[in-house]
């Protein structure tokens, strides 16, 4: 027997009108609460921020100047901020750790470089494989339990440049992981998502990567994505001392309309991080046109450093 | 100033199509449910400049489209992560024709769905979509013709007439 299109479609119609609705009056209140608590969260964030920088400059900066000592993997970062408070539990893996055997710590060749990195040692490494132990863990506060090995870019589209470097490429693994902010209850939908990427380039290799990934942003202020009607605008941004060396750039777009918070921008940040031949790539991809939030990219760039100094050394 | 009984006026008479709407892009009744809670909830937090829009029940489309179709990519993102929770129980079908279609339409993009629901569920021209979804009049012809064809192919007793018929509309 032959159907039409529009009698299915009818047909779905009174399925969906077999369901009960919120009454608006429910839906109100609950906006509205809502939108109490992020205020709440968001200043409660700013006054802990403050404060945090304010006893973590004591704490984790020595007198002598010197960069903090980077925290092990896992456990939370020494300047943690209001979105990553220390876990009352030691972190479970996020990823298996029985798909993975042990790897052995590999043979340093020559010593760190003259000038210490913020983030410890930075001895030359030649690994040839990224075990699951490479990849951070999530402080428990910033955990949803979403997680995925899906294939992927590991960048954005830069105006589509191509970066030569690519060709030296000796292995890259990634996963997409879903956070949330530490104010945020368990169960809610994720504040953001990682494109979290490691790569191992052939020796030499991955200072051309980081060099050409500057440029790429540099050359490329604004542009026009596929299946976005909106202007891109792309800007360095000083990322800080990860790492041997580090790159950070935003993207930033006018919100769609009844995305995010009115009047606000959607704001994407993406640091690239080199420690010797290996440069792992955090690009915040949002969850519903959410805006990054700086604060919390810090402090997951600091536990993707620890984790991969772990692993290397 | 938010007029609240303006805004459960607006609630009352648009929220059954809106979450019609819903199932048909977003293809799961429970997420549909979501997603139009969600795009109400951001409705009454800019009540204020919304009540004066010229078609807000038109911007609450646009708002769960955009919300269904960015969960819809992240859906294949997080498949593996599906996979291993498995998908929730699904409730006896009152219709089976409508959960058949839904079945189908799972397996269209996002815009072919989009598409699809603004001409069969709001009778609104091609110019019409076009308007709505802001892109040129014949890459929403392409989205409809692709979007039959495609679901021709999933629905073997679907009438194809209708849909050669429709397509030059």
């Amino acid at each position: 027997m032959s159907v039409e299109l529009s009698d299915l479609y009818r047909s779905l119609s009174t399925v969906a009108d077999g369901h009960e609705l919120t009454r608006p009056e429910s839906l109100r209140r609950f906006a509205d609460r809502r939108a109490r608590a992020r205020i709440a969260g968001s200043t409660l964030a700013v006054a802990l921020l403050v404060g945090g920088v304010a006893v973590g400059a004591r704490l984790a900066y020595p007198a002598d100047g010197a960069a903090p000592l980077p925290p092990p993997a896992d456990t939370a970062g020494p300047v943690p901020t209001a979105a990553t408070p220390r876990p009352s539990t030691p972190p479970a893996p996020s990823t298996p750790p029985a798909s993975t055997p042990p790897s052995p710590p590999p043979s340093r060749t020559t010593p760190g470089t003259s000038s210490q990195p913020a983030t410890g040692t930075a001895a030359p490494r030649s690994p040839t494989a990224i075990p699951d132990r490479a990849f951070f863990v999530l402080a428990a506060a910033n955990r949803t339990g979403m997680e995925s090995r899906g294939d992927g870019p590991a960048l954005p589209v830069l105006c589509g440049t191509r970066l030569a470097s690519d060709s030296a490429m000796v292995q890259r693994r990634g996963r997409y992981l879903a956070y949330k902010l530490a104010q945020t209850p368990t169960g809610n939908v994720p504040d953001g998502s990682y494109r979290h990427t490691i790569t191992i380039y052939r020796a030499g290799r991955a200072n051309d990567a980081v060099r050409e990934l500057r440029r790429a942003v540099r050359d490329c202020p604004d542009q026009r994505l596929p299946d976005d009607g909106r202007t891109w605008r792309q800007r360095l941004l000083t990322s800080g001392t990860y790492g041997d060396e580090s790159v950070l750039f935003e993207m930033r777009a006018p919100m769609p309309d009844g995305m995010g918070e009115p009047g606000t921008e959607e704001v994407r940040l993406v640091r690239a991080i080199r420690l010797g031949d290996v440069v792992t790539v955090l690009w915040e991809q949002g969850w519903e046109h959410t805006a990054a939030e700086r604060s919390q990219v810090d402090a997951d760039s600091r536990r993707a450093v620890a984790a991969i100094e772990d692993w290397l050394n | 100033m938010r007029d609240a009984q303006s805004f459960d006026d607006f609630y009352r008479s648009t929220a059954r199509r809106m979450v019609r709407y819903g199932y048909a892009v977003a293809g799961d009744h429970s997420e549909a449910q979501d997603l139009v809670q969600e795009a109400y909830t951001r409705a009454w937090r800019q009540w204020g400049r919304l009540s004066s829009h010229p078609a807000p029940e038109a911007w609450l489309r646009l708002v769960v489209a955009r919300l269904a179709t960015d969960r819809w990519r992240r859906l294949h993102r997080w498949r593996a992560v599906l996979s291993q929770t498995g998908p929730p129980a699904v409730a006896p079908p009152p219709s089976e024709d409508g959960v058949l279609l839904v079945g189908a339409l799972r397996q269209l993009p996002a815009v072919h769905r989009q598409a699809l629901a603004l001409h069969y569920l709001f009778d609104m021209s091609v110019d019409e979509i076009a308007r709505e979804t802001d892109v040129p009049v014949g890459t929403v012809k392409s989205w409809l013709s692709r979007g039959r064809s495609r679901l021709a192919a999933l629905l073997p007793d679907l009438c194809t007439v209708e849909l050669e018929a429709n397509d030059v509309s």
